[in-house]
């Protein structure tokens, strides 16, 4: 059932909504960016905590070059600066980018706070003890609250439009820029706080960055520059994927080019491919598919069953390209038939039946059906690939560059999601993907247009679910294990909620997306119980307060950008009334 | 022979339990055509809600099941409003105008976060927890058909439940405000109903039935856990689908063709109850394809 | 005399047990305006549905050019009819120009191979759509917008685009559903001028509007609808000067306008 659109007239002039906090928005805005600078330069905490000092020195009794600030202190004197910039210089749609500089600082202080208060044992640790006091954290989450406020009180006008034209080699040189601070911001998220237990302020660490990042990504997109960025990226789709690739094929040579990261990275990337493929669905097509992960499933035991692994069933090998190739066009086929309802059944009711299918093959691959899935014993012992005769399992070295091991799997994998995403964007931008996009607004009209509907619709479910395919065939190579416990109900919700996260309908999005969906989990080991339940809730809370998620796909943005707009205005009024 | 009358007995219970569920599906259906996902964990909700209500109680009136077992029906009930309450003020509501995926997705997000919430919080509720045995024991014995008195007790409870729910929908003034929301929002609005409070009142009306299948569920089975929700919810979802979302007798008798098909298919297709599930499966989406205005629906109009 | 471009025969259309159309017949000929009056609910949307191929009529069959056309509206464009929408149904967050190219989709000739892999072929039907795109928009006096979203456009401009993006189906015959509706009189009579230039191009049209001057002004030919019947067909002239016309139009109850239609059709026979 779609929507009729009644049209509205014109985008007329913003209408003008002054809220109570109009007048204080620039003296806000002055006294969180200086509160913040101070709160860089005050102590944190004031003794060291039993598993160490705080990082970089906040603890108060190693607080003897205050001006030599490193690490999380370093991003609260930057967000500090900037809210002082934002005040003064002529940026655009300035309450935004205050707004989202004062989450930084907010999210930054408050990470740090809470974790020294926990891990210290109580509020002494972060104020005063025996006549010392570290009072950072406090005026840093003043300073992101002031910053918050003055956001609104300066008025949170439309994002930012960069109109102007650039040249190609200068658009290149935007790109590559671009992509590198991209590249560098990864690798640094990436090893932020080390590996695992080998530092016990990891997860603060990272949180805090995250923060820090966060408060900048939104202070650029409020600028206008990021979707000045993805338009330049989708103008230049060729050169941009491949500058993409290049930077990440990169990555073993940063520091975060060690084993763990490689499989980390390796797995970030088949999840990403599959959620380029599922954005197909649900991003251009506007079809929501709850069992998506069962395309993936079903690649993963074409590949496995011909892989020679002792469990496998047909008793024949097949070189892997030749299995990827099968396992790819089995899933593409079950894809269609999946699809095939969609020719009678639309919006929640095509998601119901997509979610029928999906519990159908959980369920029967649980059970072993036909023999060939080897219910929940899986089938282990699938070799790894090999080139050449260098296993990609094993550490290579190029010259004296040694490479860690599973450096050839990440390359396998990052070459994987280029074509991923080529496919993606070719189909966006063809005759396909315009039908596509026209039968997400509005199905009637699109076949008032010409559009065979049902056609397109199931093409969207077997281009999806054969790019799936092709990434289950990896991943079964790769964890050497497949068993239908890897393809459940809420593996289909999470990929949707990388997509969602990351924004439907574009690329960077995705693979921010499942990035942010898979890294977390492995950053965040103290809350290692509570991952689902945190995830459960930023679905909810994305759904209802930015529904374009991270990084829109321009279209989207348009569509959902003044009703996110809308709630916000919303929740601040009614904040206000409170 | 009694094989047969043994599962057609089994499967109307399983239907009785499905129908109560349901009836929460079919209802928000109808008012604001949102598939709340999350109906089936506000179910297994109360089911922990009832068990937390008799863990609390003191032990003299833990062993009288007279006291016991109403105050854990009104626990259970209890939680399963305010859960439902909660969720539709804060989730819902802010997406009432938003596009259709977003409701959806976050009925998701709330799915999940009410599992893992009990998972979580809810001491030991990582495995199968024993339900107390408060209900009335032994049973009915027809024949070589064997039918447990909490079985009678829960079809009792279903069709009791249902005629009230649909007596009160067809004559009250309230119901009758549901009714013209469900038709037409604006018009209603219009005439002055408030669909706020009709739509928090479906909430409350589905909840309070979760909550009572929450906690008979327990004293049928004795063994609860976090699963259940997700499990159940499908096949209530199923049923309301098979009866014509938003009809409320359509989605009681959806429920018991149900849990027929499953109790039946359980015994009598290849692979035993290893694929009732999926039998219930394939008849959803055979439902869905062919006949989505469900068994008693009228088909839709295409609108221009 | 020639075939009609569009013909209706006697076409039908019950919905449970209301008849919305009873046996409307018409036939447009190549190069002409037909318009299509009536009072609200007479049954010229249904109508339209029926010759768009939305709805399938109960009886009767909507011929093109001597052909029946199949019950399904994206063969229909595909045929040749193309239309617009009484509430303007553009796709709101593609650009100006995507809108426009979309309506080019039953003209191209890419296949999914080629929309993967983006080869010369690729490009040069991208650059011919494009082209007769942008050539379109001029047509209707929609320069320079390519790339600002169609949701963001005055809603004139939305009309416009609605009826640029209809004729890059490169339709025989153009179905205008109150192409004015909402309009300013400068605005309708530009509307007015635009619909003779598509005639001009030899495109066929057939227009919805409740706005009787607007219509007499521009059709060859007028029908009136009332009540799912066919009321007087004829040049404007003729129809303007029918009496049955201006009571039905001055909103009597409709019982009584049936009572008028039963007299007229006893008169006549």
């Amino acid at each position: 059932m779609s929507t009729s659109t009644v049209s509205t007239p014109a985008a007329t002039a913003p209408v003008e909504k002054r809220s109570a906090l109009a007048p204080l928005g620039k003296p806000f805005a002055v006294a969180g960016g200086v509160l913040g600078i101070v709160a860089a330069l005050l102590p944190w905490v004031t003794f060291s905590l039993n598993d160490g000092n705080w990082p970089d020195k906040s603890t108060l009794q190693f607080f003897d070059a205050p001006f030599a600030v490193t690490g999380f202190r370093w991003h609260v004197l930057l967000l500090g600066v900037l809210v002082l910039v934002a005040a003064f210089a002529p940026v655009p749609s300035r309450g935004r980018v205050v707004r989202a500089l004062g989450w930084g600082l907010t999210i930054v202080s408050f990470v740090n706070a809470a974790y020294i208060t926990v891990k210290g044992g109580g509020l002494a640790a972060i104020t005063a003890l025996d006549g010392a006091t570290a009072f950072g954290s406090v005026v840093g989450l003043i300073a992101g609250v002031l910053a918050i406020l003055a956001g609104y009180g300066i008025g949170i006008e439309p994002v930012g439009e960069w109109k102007f034209k650039v040249s190609t080699p200068v658009a290149y040189l935007v790109l590559l820029v671009s992509f590198g601070a991209v590249l560098y911001a990864v690798a640094a998220m990436l090893t932020t706080g080390g590996v695992g237990a080998s530092n016990p302020y990891a997860g603060a660490i990272f949180l805090s960055f995250l923060g820090f990042a966060g408060g900048v990504l939104g202070a650029l997109s409020g600028v206008g520059f990021v979707r000045w960025l993805s338009a330049l990226s989708e103008q230049h789709r060729v050169f941009s994927v491949i500058v993409l690739a290049a930077c990440a094929l990169l990555l073993p040579f940063t520091d975060a080019g060690n084993e763990y990261w490689m499989t980390v990275a390796a797995n970030i990337g088949i999840y990403a491919a599959t959620a380029i493929g599922l954005n197909i669905v649900v991003g251009l097509a506007g079809l929501l598919d709850l069992g998506y992960v069962a395309f993936m499933g079903i690649g993963a035991l074409v590949a496995a069953n011909f892989s020679g692994a002792a469990t496998a069933h047909f008793g024949i090998t097949l070189p892997f390209p030749v299995a990827a190739v099968v396992a790819a066009i089995v899933a593409g086929i079950f894809g269609a038939i999946v699809g095939s309802p969609t020719l009678r059944v639309r919006g929640d009711y095509l998601a119901i039946v997509t979610l029928a299918f999906g519990e159908i093959f959980t369920r029967s691959a649980q059970n072993n059906i036909g023999g060939i899935t080897n219910g929940s014993n899986a089938i282990p012992g699938i070799p790894p690939l090999s080139l050449f005769g260098a296993e990609f399992n094993k550490s290579i070295s190029i010259g004296a560059v040694k490479l860690p091991a599973g450096v050839l799997y990440y390359v396998l994998i990052v070459l994987l999601v280029a074509a991923t995403m080529a496919v993606f964007a070719n189909l966006k931008f063809s005759r396909i993907g315009r039908a596509w996009i026209a039968i997400r607004e509005d199905e009637d009209a699109a076949r008032a247009m010409g559009i065979r509907t049902g056609k397109m619709k199931i093409l969207a479910f077997l281009i999806g679910a054969t790019l799936a395919g092709l990434a289950g065939a990896v991943f079964a190579h790769k964890n050497g294990t497949v068993s239908y416990e890897s393809f459940k109900f809420l593996e289909s919700v999470t990929l949707l909620a990388a997509v969602i996260l990351g924004g439907m309908g574009s690329i960077p999005g995705a693979v921010l997306g499942a990035a942010l969906l898979f890294v977390l989990p492995e950053k965040l080991r103290d809350f290692e119980d509570y991952r689902l339940m945190i995830f459960g809730l930023a679905l909810i809370l994305i759904m209802r307060f930015r529904p374009v998620g991270l990084i829109p796909d321009a279209h989207r943005r348009a569509e959902m950008i003044e009703r996110a707009d809308e709630n916000a205005e919303e929740a601040h009024v009614e904040a206000k009334k409170a | 022979m009694s094989v047969l009358l043994q599962q057609l007995a089994n499967g109307v219970i399983q239907g009785a339990l499905i129908a109560l569920i349901a009836l929460g599906y079919t209802m928000v259906y109808g008012i604001i055509q949102l598939i709340n996902f999350a109906h089936g964990e506000v179910f297994m909700v109360a089911s922990y809600g009832g068990l937390a209500t008799f863990t609390l109680l003191p032990d003299d009136l833990k062993k009288s099941p007279a006291v016991a077992l109403p105050l854990m029906f009104v626990g259970g009930i209890v939680v399963a409003v305010l859960v439902a309450v909660i969720m539709e003020r804060f989730a819902y509501r802010p997406l009432r105008n938003a596009p259709r995926l977003a409701p959806l997705i976050t009925a998701l997000g709330v799915s999940v976060f009410l599992q893992e919430a009990v998972r979580v919080w809810y001491p030991d509720a990582t495995s199968n927890l024993p339900y107390p045995k408060v209900f009335p024991e032994g049973g009915l014995s027809l024949g070589s058909v064997n039918i447990a008195w909490t079985g009678v007790l829960l079809v009792g409870l279903s069709v009791g439940l249902s005629v009230i729910l649909q007596t009160y929908i067809n004559k009250s003034r309230m119901g009758r405000a549901m009714r013209a929301t469900a038709q037409d929002p604006d018009t209603a609005k219009l005439m002055g109903v408030n669909p706020d409070r009709v739509i928090v009142l479906t909430f409350i009306f589905g909840a309070v039935l979760a909550g009572v299948a929450g906690v008979m569920f327990g004293g049928y089975l004795n063994n609860i856990n976090i699963d259940m929700g997700f499990q159940n919810g499908i096949f209530a979802f199923t049923a309301a689908v098979l009866g014509g979302v938003g009809s409320i007798r359509g989605a009681v008798i959806g429920a018991f063709i149900i849990g027929l098909i499953k109790t039946l298919a359980g015994q009598y297709m290849p692979g035993g109850t290893q694929y009732d599930y999926v039998w219930i499966f394939v008849v959803l989406i055979l439902v869905l394809v062919f006949r989505p205005q469900g068994l008693f629906g009228e088909p839709e109009r295409v609108r221009a | 005399m020639s075939t009609p471009v569009l013909e209706a025969r006697d076409v039908s259309m019950v919905f449970g047990g209301l008849k919305a159309l009873k046996g409307v017949t018409l036939t447009l000929d190549e190069g002409k305006i037909v318009g299509l009056i009536g009072p609200n609910g007479a049954g010229k949307t249904t109508f339209f549905n029926c010759l768009t191929g939305l709805y399938t009529p109960t009886t009767g069959q909507v011929l093109l050019k001597g052909n029946v056309l199949p019950g399904d509206p994206a063969q229909v464009t595909d045929a040749g009819v193309a239309r617009t929408f009484q509430n303007i149904r553009l796709f709101p967050s593609m650009t100006v120009l995507e809108n426009v190219m979309v309506g080019r989709h039953v003209r191209m000739k890419q296949g999914p191979l080629a929309s993967l892999f983006h080869g010369p072929a690729y490009h040069r039907g991208e650059k011919a759509a494009r082209d007769r795109s942008r050539e379109l928009l001029a047509f209707v006096g929609l320069n320079n917008l390519d790339d600002e979203l169609s949701r963001n456009l005055p809603y004139g401009d939305q009309r416009r685009l609605e009826i640029a993006r209809a004729l890059a189906t490169d339709p025989a015959v153009l179905l205008l559903d109150e192409p004015t509706a909402g309009m300013n009189p400068q605005e309708t009579e530009a509307t007015q001028q635009l619909i003779f230039r598509i005639r001009e191009t030899g495109v066929s049209v057939v227009v919805i509007e409740h706005d009787i001057k607007f219509i007499f002004g521009l059709c060859d030919s007028v029908s009136v609808l009332v009540q799912g019947e066919l009321l007087v067909e004829g040049s404007p002239e003729v129809v303007r000067a029918d009496p049955r016309v201006v009571e039905a139009y001055l909103g009597k109850p409709p019982e009584e306008v049936e009572h008028e239609i039963e007299a007229a059709k006893g008169e006549q026979a």
